[in-house]
Parts: structure tokens; C-alpha cells; sequence
């Protein structure tokens, strides 16, 4: 076994043990109680939850997002980043049967998720809120996840760079559900009482709220 | 581990519901919530982000139930729980969240802080950490209900007293307060005091509504404390007694938590017992107007009036246009804040803010954010339909000079009413007459 193949294997062992550790949180989370609602409807539950994953995920759409724009921005071109970077793995094996102009989009997306995930990384360095928050583990992931996305445009260029790709991926998903990084399943499940909550009582969505 | 400690432990451990882990988990701490807290904006520092608050609570959780952080502590911030810990959560929930939900909003994760808040506030409730005060006023309140027979006579005799005024003001000789009537359709619940019980009365009166009127009051401190057992006792008072009455709805003051606790709590707490429909005075207001039941003069508030959206009526409770509906048929010059409705700034009185006497400061300076609102409008008259709120915004405008009246929506629409007399010991009687006078009678 060459070492190519051995990394192509530690990549896999990493996917399955961050898929098997994402649905052990996900079912753990699923056991607990889920309190029913039976207070009568004012607006619509399932239109708060369509709400809560469109239009309510808008940066025009929070106050917070309009006043942090770039800050917002910054972080969904970083989490396409990553959600490219793990297409860009499960389908790392056919890489040379791509087209020229697919490659050079995946790598063009992943090296600005990377440059995005560094700004995220320095500013929670520098800027006092985010530092203040901030714990070990925060620091560890957008790090880690920068330097997997930068390798990871690096490997779709350029052969060489597979080895090291493989291997870090390999440990970023499989640290996916230890840390910081599993808040990718707890964001379903917050958008979804976020919408059930304020959709029952009509507050979002609503068309004259947030005048 | 203490007694308290394993209480306190046991007590979250019960709370761990969906909802609950889901906001225990699911915070990047992005910051980006900072600014949708008045707390932060008052006074911006990390510890008033709302995610830092949280995070208080998630060190500990994540000691007791994340592998990484029993193996890593400081990898995580994870702490064990201790006395000293548990009493500063506690205060913090108690004195530096009022539950408004204005930073959920704002979450693009759409973490919900005031249920760990609240989590935070059970427990501390749970090993006697909580406010006393709060607690007095709960355990009150179910006495109360226990044995109302003890102060229900001087309760009539009041009413009796307030009903010859009320005839007096509306000239009508027939109009009545019917206390724990038989049968009618509404059951309107109050709070403590005449100024929750004349003015709907003279509204209910002129609609000639089939209505009475509770012996009890709608606050409920139980869910300040975030007690359920309390806050369910507390609440049952009115549910038996509405069973008792075979009202059909249940009407409730101008109050934030008590609406949206009876509006959106109650029928969970008591499925199957509580088959009432429950509406604030607010949604009675704007259907009588609506449907010509009571006859308003538009032009009867031509003074700038602003709103104050309360957080347990708008975010929280889903009445945004109806205040707005019935101040626009009432006044000729309505001023919103800005930003308002769904995302109004809290005034810094909610969560049971107002009862706590030791943290005035504190509560104050919180309240801000509002007064800058407020003086923004350049209104002259808020209208705050909570209790609560209208206390803070009270205390807002002594503090901050605001030189604005506060009143009631009830209040103001018996002004628009144009009755032969005024109504006594209301903010809205001072904006037509006396001393401080707004507006030329």
C-alpha cells in the first residue's frame, strides 16, 4: 500500500467516524423530549421553518446581519467553503475525469473559502468581542478548517498536494463531532424551533415586521 | 458535590429537552449578537454578549456531557459546577437577562439564550438562589387562590366603589362591574390595581360586552422564577375559575408575560382542561373599534404618540399590528421607533426586572438604549401596553429626562372616547386636563 492509497484510506475511516459521530449526537439529541405545542395557531409553523432557512438567513434580513455585513458574508462564503470541500473530497477519486473549467471552479472556491476562514481565524485573534468569546476550540477549528480548504484547492491543482489533503481531512471530519465543528448539525435543528416558535405566533415571517 | 450543587445539576437535567440542547449546542460564537442585547448596548463589553452569558451555562453542561471536555476541560471552557459558580449564573439571569429574545432574532443559528436564561433561573430557583422577593410574590399569589374568600369581600367593596365611578364618568346609570358572573363569554383578568379594571370596564360597558371580571390578577411571578410547578399553580387560579364560570374566552390586561404566558403557555400546561380562547384587551380593543362597537374620535389625540413594542406582546407574542391599528384610529400623529415590532429594543424591565429593587442601576442603565428611542420620536406620550414596561419606561423617563407621558392603550382609547367625564388617576386624563397639561381641551 503507497502512501497515497494509505492517506485515501484515513480519509475514509475520517468521513465514516464524522458521519457515525454526527448521527450519534443527532440521535442523543433526537431521545431527549420534545415538548409539544398545543397552544392554538396564530400564523404558521411550517412557514416559520421555510422562513427561517430563506429568506430569514438573509443578511438584509436581521438587524445584526445589516449592521455586520461583511462579518456575515465573510462567514457564509467560509461554510461554502467547507460544504465545497467535502463534495470536493467524496468526489476526489474522479478529479481527473473532470472538466478543466469544473476543477478550476472548485479551486477558485476553496482558496477563497480558505483566505475567508483565515480572516475569521485572525479576527477572532484581534478583535476584542470575538476573542473575549472565544475558547481553545474555536481557535482550533476555523484553523483547522482553513488550512484542510487551502490544501484542498492545493490538491485539485496539483497532484502532489493529495497526500496531505487526504490525511487532513481525514482529521477534520473525524474531529467533526468532538468540537466546535458539529454546530453544522445543531444549526438544522435551531433554524427548525427557531421557525416553529415564531411562526406559530406569526411573528416571522410577517410582512410588516422589521419595517 | 453539595446537596445544592446535585439539586442544581438534577434540575437542568430535567430542562434538557430538544429546544434546550439544541441552544447548548449550537452556538459559534460569532458575536454577531452582540449589539441585539440593550444590556451590550448600554454598556459594550463582552460580558454583557449575550453568547458569552450562555456560554456560562455551557461550561458547565459541556463538563457534564461532552467527552472533550471531561478529558480537556480547558479545551472547552468546561467547568464543574460549584456554589460560587451557581450563584453568579443566578445573578446573572436574573439581573442581566430580561428574557426578551431580541438576541435570538438576531442569531443567524437562531440560538435561543433566555431558554438557557431560563434553565439558569430554574435552577437557581430550584436550590434558593433565586430573588426573594419573586418568590414571595408567587407563593402569594397561590395562596391566594387557595383561600380567596379572605380578602374577596374588600375586593367587592372596591369594585362597588369603582362601579359608582364608573357610572359617574360614562353618565350611563346602568353601567356594571360583574365580578365572577355566570355564564358570559369573556372573563377579563386584571392586574392589581383600579387603573387595570376601570378604564376596560368603561370599554366593555360602551361595546356592551357580555363580560365579568376575575377576582384575581394575571401576573404570574411563577414564570419570572421559571418554576413551572409555580408558575401552573399561579395560572390555575384563573383556569378554575373560568371552568367554574363556563366562560368561553379568557381576556387578559394590558400585561406582556401574563398574555404570553396564558396565550402560548397555559394550554400546554393544562391540555385538555383548557378549552378557552385567550386574548389580550389589546385584540378586544381593535375588534370593537373594528366593528363599530365603541365609537372613537380620530382627531382625539393630536399629540406625537409613540409605541412601545413589549417584548412578551410582539416578539414573543405575536401582537404587532393590532396596538398599531387601534393608535392609528385614535391619534393624527403616531411616531414609530425605530428599529420596532418584531424588532423593538427591550426597555430593560421585563424577565420580572422591575420587582428586584436591588438591581435599579443596573436596570437603568439597561434602559438606555429605549430612553435614546424615545427621545428620537420626539413624541410626547408612549404608549406601552405591559405593566412592566410601563414601570421601566416610567423610571426611563424620570432618569433620562425624557419629559414624556406614559400611559396605557386602554387609556388612551376611553380618551377617544369622548365621555362626559374624564377618567380619574390615568396618565391619558393629564394629557387633556390640569396641571402639565399636553393638550388643549
Amino acid at each position: 500500500m503507497n502512501m497515497l492509497m494509505f492517506s485515501q484510506f484515513l480519509a475514509l475511516a475520517g468521513l465514516l467516524a464524522g458521519v457515525y459521530g454526527i448521527y450519534r449526537r443527532y440521535a442523543e439529541t433526537k431521545r431527549r423530549a420534545l415538548p409539544a405545542d398545543k397552544s392554538p395557531l396564530k400564523g404558521n409553523p411550517q412557514h416559520g421553518v421555510t422562513y427561517a432557512f430563506t429568506l430569514g438567513m438573509m443578511p438584509w434580513a436581521k438587524e445584526s446581519t445589516r449592521l455586520h455585513m461583511i462579518a456575515y458574508l465573510r462567514g457564509i462564503g467560509f461554510h461554502i467553503g467547507i460544504f465545497t470541500a467535502i463534495g470536493a473530497l467524496i468526489v476526489s477519486p474522479f478529479w481527473g475525469f473532470l472538466p478543466a473549467v469544473l476543477n478550476l471552479s472548485l479551486t477558485v472556491v476553496l482558496g477563497i473559502g480558505s483566505l475567508l476562514g483565515a480572516a475569521g481565524g485572525v479576527m477572532r485573534l484581534t478583535e476584542h468581542n470575538l476573542r473575549g468569546l472565544s475558547i481553545p476550540d474555536d481557535h482550533f477549528a476555523v484553523w483547522l478548517v482553513t488550512v484542510w480548504m487551502a490544501v484542498s484547492a492545493l490538491a485539485v491543482w496539483n497532484e502532489a498536494f493529495l497526500v496531505a489533503f487526504y490525511i487532513l481531512s481525514a482529521i477534520t471530519l473525524a474531529y467533526m463531532p468532538l468540537g466546535k465543528i458539529r454546530h453544522c448539525l445543531y444549526f438544522f435543528f435551531s433554524r427548525t424551533f427557531f421557525g416553529k416558535f415564531f411562526g406559530r405566533r406569526a411573528v416571522f415571517p410577517h410582512p410588516e415586521t422589521a419595517k | 458535590m453539595t446537596e445544592t450543587i446535585e439539586l442544581a445539576l438534577k434540575t437542568l437535567e430535567a430542562q434538557l429537552n430538544q429546544p434546550l440542547e439544541t441552544a447548548l449546542e449550537a452556538c459559534a460564537r460569532c458575536g454577531l449578537c452582540a449589539e441585539a442585547c440593550h444590556y451590550y448596548r448600554a454598556e459594550p463589553k463582552v460580558e454583557h454578549i449575550p453568547a458569552y452569558r450562555s456560554e456560562q451555562l455551557r461550561n458547565v453542561y459541556r463538563y457534564e456531557h461532552d467527552f472533550l471536555s471531561r478529558v480537556f476541560p480547558a479545551w472547552t471552557g468546561a467547568k464543574k459546577l460549584d456554589e460560587v459558580t451557581l450563584a453568579n449564573l443566578s445573578e446573572m439571569a436574573y439581573s442581566q437577562c430580561t428574557l426578551c429574545r431580541r438576541c435570538t432574532v438576531n442569531c443567524p443559528l437562531g440560538v435561543d439564550t433566555p431558554l438557557m436564561m431560563r434553565a439558569i433561573r430554574a435552577m437557581a430557583t430550584a436550590t434558593g438562589n433565586a430573588p426573594e422577593i419573586l418568590v414571595m410574590l408567587a407563593d402569594a399569589a397561590i395562596e391566594k387562590g387557595k383561600d380567596p374568600s379572605f380578602y374577596k369581600d374588600m375586593f367587592l367593596e372596591q369594585i362597588r366603589e369603582m362601579e359608582e365611578q364608573l357610572r359617574d364618568i360614562t353618565g350611563d346609570p346602568n353601567a356594571s362591574i360583574p365580578v365572577e358572573k355566570q355564564g358570559t363569554k369573556i372573563l377579563y383578568v386584571p392586574l392589581a390595581g383600579a387603573h387595570t379594571i376601570l378604564p376596560p370596564a368603561v370599554v366593555f360597558n360602551a361595546a356592551k360586552e357580555d363580560w365579568t371580571l376575575s377576582i384575581f390578577e394575571a401576573a404570574n411571578y411563577g414564570v419570572f422564577l421559571a418554576d413551572v410547578n409555580r408558575a401552573k399553580a399561579v395560572a390555575k387560579r384563573i383556569v378554575d375559575e373560568a371552568n367554574r364560570l363556563g366562560v368561553k374566552e379568557i381576556v387578559i390586561a394590558e400585561c406582556g408575560h401574563a398574555y404570553a404566558s396564558y396565550r402560548w403557555d397555559v394550554p400546554n400546561w393544562f391540555a385538555g382542561q383548557f378549552d378557552f380562547k385567550v386574548r389580550s384587551l389589546i385584540e378586544v380593543l381593535a375588534e370593537y373599534i373594528r366593528d363599530g362597537k365603541i365609537k372613537v374620535d380620530p382627531t382625539a389625540i393630536p399629540e406625537g404618540v409613540t409605541y412601545h413594542d413589549s417584548c412578551n406582546l410582539a416578539r414573543n407574542g405575536g401582537l404587532i399590528e393590532e396596538p398599531r391599528y387601534v393608535l392609528n384610529k385614535i391619534t393624527t400623529d403616531f411616531r414609530e421607533m425605530t428599529p420596532n415590532k418584531a424588532e423593538a429594543i427591550c426597555c430593560g424591565g421585563g424577565g420580572g426586572l422591575v420587582a428586584l429593587a436591588e438591581y435599579t442601576e443596573r436596570r437603568l442603565a439597561a434602559g438606555k438604549p429605549k430612553a435614546d428611542q424615545i427621545k428620537k420620536t420626539g413624541a410626547r406620550v408612549v404608549v406601552a401596553a405591559c405593566e412592566n414596561c410601563r414601570l421601566q419606561i416610567g423610571d426611563l423617563n424620570e432618569h433620562y429626562n425624557l419629559n414624556v407621558r406614559i400611559t396605557a392603550l386602554t387609556d388612551l382609547v376611553v380618551r377617544a372616547m369622548r365621555l362626559p367625564k374624564p377618567l380619574p388617576g390615568t396618565e391619558a386624563e393629564h394629557l387633556f386636563e390640569g396641571e402639565g397639561a399636553l393638550v388643549e381641551k
